[in-house]
């Protein structure tokens, strides 16, 4: 394991099943087309090649959201890249922190995808801001087994 | 049991509440961290908690070296507001338009 991290660093899981194939779920969080249905309509850019950036905006590109870089890519299993919230200038100030996606086959049709935020300890107004996770995996999963995306956040 | 009846199972008990109560407040302990946090249960009282947290998706554990930590799972939580809350907004949107569809028809 070349990502193991130290024991009382902040560390967020999140995880869910969704009724769909291992190689599906990779596809639905790589493809610009579904990350846009499920991620608040951002416009995605990246080659997924380890080193390279993965970039992400508004969806009118008129602001970025993201520019970061692929640590680890294992399709369909295993997607890892830095993070910084540049939609915020609070939060973009905060040092980088890392997202893993875990995508496992599981029996019955269903994929088991964990995403674990971490190296979070310098970062506490990230770390409090992006416990809407939830909700985009929810969305994620809405969109993968009914086509349809959830309402608009209040 | 689905999903929904093991979180519903889950949430069903005071104790495990507070054990989720107290990873929101402090993600990622190991067992003998929790066990520290409620000294009225045995270990095994607690193993067992976890458990049950754990089958219904509340609770995710990962192996860091020799510690198992415990990290709370909001998503499970999430997907039963949003299919409550969502099938709400939905009548009340219906109910609204069925009032527009009245009111113009009057005219």
């Amino acid at each position: 394991m070349t990502t193991m991290t130290e024991p009382g660093t902040a560390t967020q899981v999140y995880q869910l099943y969704i009724k769909a194939s291992q190689e599906e779920v990779w596809k639905a969080i790589t493809d610009p087309v579904t990350v846009a249905r499920f991620f608040f309509g951002q416009v995605r850019e990246g080659t997924y090649e380890v080193g390279s950036p993965i970039r992400s905006w508004s969806p009118d590109r008129s602001q970025m959201w993201g520019d970061n870089v692929i640590l680890e890519c294992d399709p369909p299993r295993r997607l890892v890249h830095t993070w910084r919230s540049l939609y915020d200038p609070d939060l973009a100030a905060e040092p980088e922190s890392r997202i893993t996606w875990e995508i496992e086959a599981q029996p019955g049709g269903f994929a088991k995808l964990t995403l674990v935020h971490d190296r979070l300890d310098a970062s506490p107004k990230t770390a409090a801001s992006v416990r809407g996770w939830s909700y985009i995996l929810s969305n994620l999963k809405t969109v993968m087994e009914t086509g349809e995306a959830l309402p608009p956040l209040t | 049991m689905d999903d929904e009846d093991l979180v519903f199972k889950a949430l069903a008990d005071p104790t495990r509440r507070l054990l989720l109560d107290r990873l929101f407040e402090r993600d990622g302990m190991t067992l003998g961290e929790l066990e520290a946090e409620v000294p009225q249960l045995t270990r095994f009282g607690v193993m067992r908690h976890l458990g049950v947290l754990e089958q219904a998706g509340l609770v995710v554990t990962r192996k860091q070296g020799r510690h198992k930590h415990h990290y709370l799972n909001p998503v499970p939580i999430r997907l039963i507001y949003e299919r409550w809350i969502d099938k709400y907004r939905a009548r009340q949107a219906a109910a609204l338009l069925d009032l527009k569809g009245q009111l113009e028809g009057e005219r």
